[in-house]
């Protein structure tokens, strides 16, 4: 007969750490794995389409704070990414690499916002023909991460990245001005040198944390542009200039190593931003389904037709005039490469809510804006089908 | 059992639809309008610039109505036009189908729908003074128009404020989407109401007329207003109608229109089909704001 094991005396400090490892782990998992907005919009739209009046309340009431505050650090984050990717020993430096990805670009939204303006111009919906800029948005993480999944370590990378980098930022700068918002209160242009000022001497004291440059000189660039009735939640891209930065590699939107100063404050960042984004999800995400109408099939058509296209045709005219293709970049990877930047997502949602306020406009677009993650899954099944990258054995 | 044959029929026609009666839960409609000298007549429309058939038959309609009740204004409730809108539409989508109103002098007030052109408030036939939003009054009733495609935050400032400063007895709104409707393709816009109704209730709004839903209904009093859709001036999506809890009486059997009559403290309605048939009326009182804050 064998001894009856004895248990060992499991002492309650180490059941919590094993525990709150447990949850770290999942919080890891939540963080990198880029579900943070999926899993918000996933549940907005549940709770939207079963207790819409509760759901549409808890929205309203979330949606100044995560809108146009919060996500102030979600653009301030991505202006961060960009500027250390940009930056002498970071991934995208080469200025030369910037041509062709921004003919792409260029193409993309011509080709996008072709379609979308065509679409509800031929329907007469002309009270549509302002939510052009959601159509040509491009959702960065999701067209870098499906490339990555179906191209690793190849030439698309840089070049998908760059092109959702210079579409989005012309969607920006074709929002920011168009804020809805009650009046424009001036004295804003005062408050934005001052805070400039500030984050200049706070850089050449070479302040290395984050803390005091978001806190002093993100709020009070806020208080500027939302005094000069401008979208308040592009606060921090004035101030991210001046950030202490570190040269970075490819991963947009991963988690940055920590492993040192400024990638440590970056880390945390992304922790914050990542819940953020939940939120964001979950006040904006929500939509009845049967809101569908006209503004969702521009949109789809838009993003998954128009831009693949316009991207492809404007690649082509370049190419017919001397451009070569990045290496390792052919027409086959192109078109994946194109369809991989059409879901427009998290930045199609962005853009939505910057230039519509409440209603049933909102909501068409709304239900376009998710419908365009298709665009992933477009991509996946379009390199299944053409043999490309990983699909190539 | 010729009973039970009776009420079986009876209960049949009222889930089916197929007379306007039978819709209103087998009722006939009773109330008549009372055609004082001193009350506010007015008719209401919504989603009718089709430019087809069954836009000029509701006009004719209306004209017919005119001469035994003599509205002296029509709320169009948006959807004021179909389709392509050069100057040429204005005239085979308006003035043409209500060619006899117009000549009678009625003015016709519009508020915007999806399908209209942003621009077409410039135009004078729809009196909108070239606001997205504006408010008017007429005898003892003030009328706030609302753009609900979006409500941005000037447009609800202003409602707030334009309400709040209102001291006329009768507050009636009217907007495209609907806060509360049962058709099936839209159904109640639960985002719009969620930010309108709390102002409606605090400032004692009476009365919200909308469209979109190509149908007629009457929506029981909800916190004491009561809400109508009349989207089906010259649309018509025929059967889709899903009655609830919150249903007083629909309609989605043909074109359809409203005749209002504001008289003191009471309003009358009546909801006139393609056909001429009646097919919903009624009469609303109305509450003090005190007593419908309490509820």
């Amino acid at each position: 007969m064998r001894p009856q094991a004895q248990a060992l005396p499991v002492h309650p400090v180490s059941v919590r750490r094993r525990r709150r490892s447990a949850a770290a782990r999942l919080l890891d998992r939540f963080v990198h794995g880029y579900l943070a907005l999926p899993i918000g919009v996933a549940i907005a739209l549940v709770w939207a389409n079963t207790a819409p009046e509760r759901y549409f309340i808890t929205a309203h009431a979330l949606a100044f704070p995560v809108n146009e505050i919060g996500m102030a650090l979600f653009i301030g984050l991505i202006m961060q990414e960009i500027v250390e990717a940009v930056m002498p020993g970071g991934a995208l430096h080469s200025w030369r690499r910037w041509t062709l990805p921004l003919i792409a670009a260029a193409g993309g939204i011509a080709g996008s916002a072709g379609l979308y303006l065509g679409y509800v111009q031929g329907r007469y919906e002309t009270i549509l023909t302002a939510g052009w800029p959601i159509a040509c948005a491009v959702d960065i993480a999701a067209a870098y991460y499906v490339l990555k999944s179906i191209l690793p370590r190849s030439g698309a990378l840089p070049f998908v990245l760059l092109l959702a980098i210079a579409t989005d930022l012309v969607g920006m700068l074709v929002i920011a001005p168009q804020y809805p918002t009650v009046a424009s209160h001036g004295g804003g242009l005062g408050l934005m040198l001052i805070a400039l000022g500030v984050a200049g001497g706070m850089r050449a004291l070479n302040v290395r944390r984050f803390g005091p440059y978001l806190v002093i000189c993100g709020t009070l660039s806020w208080i500027a542009l939302y005094r000069e009735g401008l979208h308040p939640a592009f606060a921090l891209v004035p101030i991210v200039p001046f950030l202490p930065h570190e040269p970075r590699r490819l991963d947009l939107l991963a988690d940055p190593p920590d492993d040192d100063a400024v990638h440590h404050f970056e880390h945390e960042w992304n922790t914050v931003v990542q819940v953020i984004l939940f939120l964001f999800g979950l006040v904006n995400g929500g939509v009845m389904l049967r809101g569908y109408d006209t503004g969702t099939w521009a949109l789809l058509l838009a993003a998954l037709v128009g831009r693949p296209l316009g991207i492809v045709t404007a690649v082509g005219a370049a190419v017919a005039v001397g451009w070569h293709l990045p290496r390792g970049l052919g027409w086959r990877q192109l078109v994946v490469t194109a369809l991989a930047s059409s879901s427009g997502f998290t930045f199609a949602l962005f853009f939505a809510t910057g230039i519509l306020s409440t209603g049933p406009l909102l909501a068409q677009l709304t239900i376009g804006a998710l419908g365009t993650a298709a665009g992933s899954l477009l991509a996946i099944g379009t390199a299944r089908l053409l043999r490309v990258g990983r699909f190539a054995r | 059992m010729r009973r039970i044959a009776f009420v079986l029929l009876t209960a049949w026609l009222a889930t089916a639809g197929s007379t306007p009666a039978a819709q209103n839960g087998g009722r006939p409609a009773p109330e008549t309008l009372p055609r004082r000298a001193d009350s506010l007549k007015f008719a209401v429309l919504g989603d009718n610039g089709t430019g087809e058939q069954p836009e000029y038959d509701v006009g004719q309609r209306m004209a017919a109505a005119h001469a035994a009740f003599p509205f002296d204004m029509v709320l169009m409730l948006g959807d004021n036009m179909y389709g392509r809108q050069d100057p040429q539409d204005f005239v085979t989508k308006f003035e043409r189908p209500y060619a006899g109103l117009l000549k009678e002098g009625v003015l016709f007030y519009a508020t915007l729908g999806n399908h209209d052109d942003q621009n077409n408030r410039f135009y004078k036939g729809f009196n909108m003074g070239g606001e997205r939003y504006f408010t008017f009054v007429k005898k003892n009733v003030r009328f706030f128009v609302l753009d609900s495609n979006q409500l941005d935050p000037k447009q609800r400032d202003w409602l707030d404020t334009a309400l709040q400063q209102s001291d006329e007895p009768w507050r009636i709104c009217y907007f495209h989407h609907p806060l509360y409707s049962d058709g099936a393709r839209h159904g109640s816009d639960v985002s719009l109401r969620v930010v309108l109704e709390p102002m409606f209730v605090k400032y004692g709004v009476n009365v919200v007329f909308s469209g979109h839903d190509h149908m007629y209904e009457r929506l029981k009093p909800q916190k004491g207003i009561t809400y109508f859709v009349s989207g089906s001036g010259g649309e018509l999506r025929k059967g889709d109608a899903r009655p609830s809890a919150l249903t007083a009486a629909y309609y989605d059997q043909d074109q359809s229109f409203m005749l209002v009559e504001v008289a003191g403290d009471d309003m009358y309605f009546e909801a006139i089909a393609r056909s001429g048939a009646k097919v919903d009326s009624g009469v609303i009182h109305r509450q003090p704001v005190d007593s419908r804050e309490s509820r």
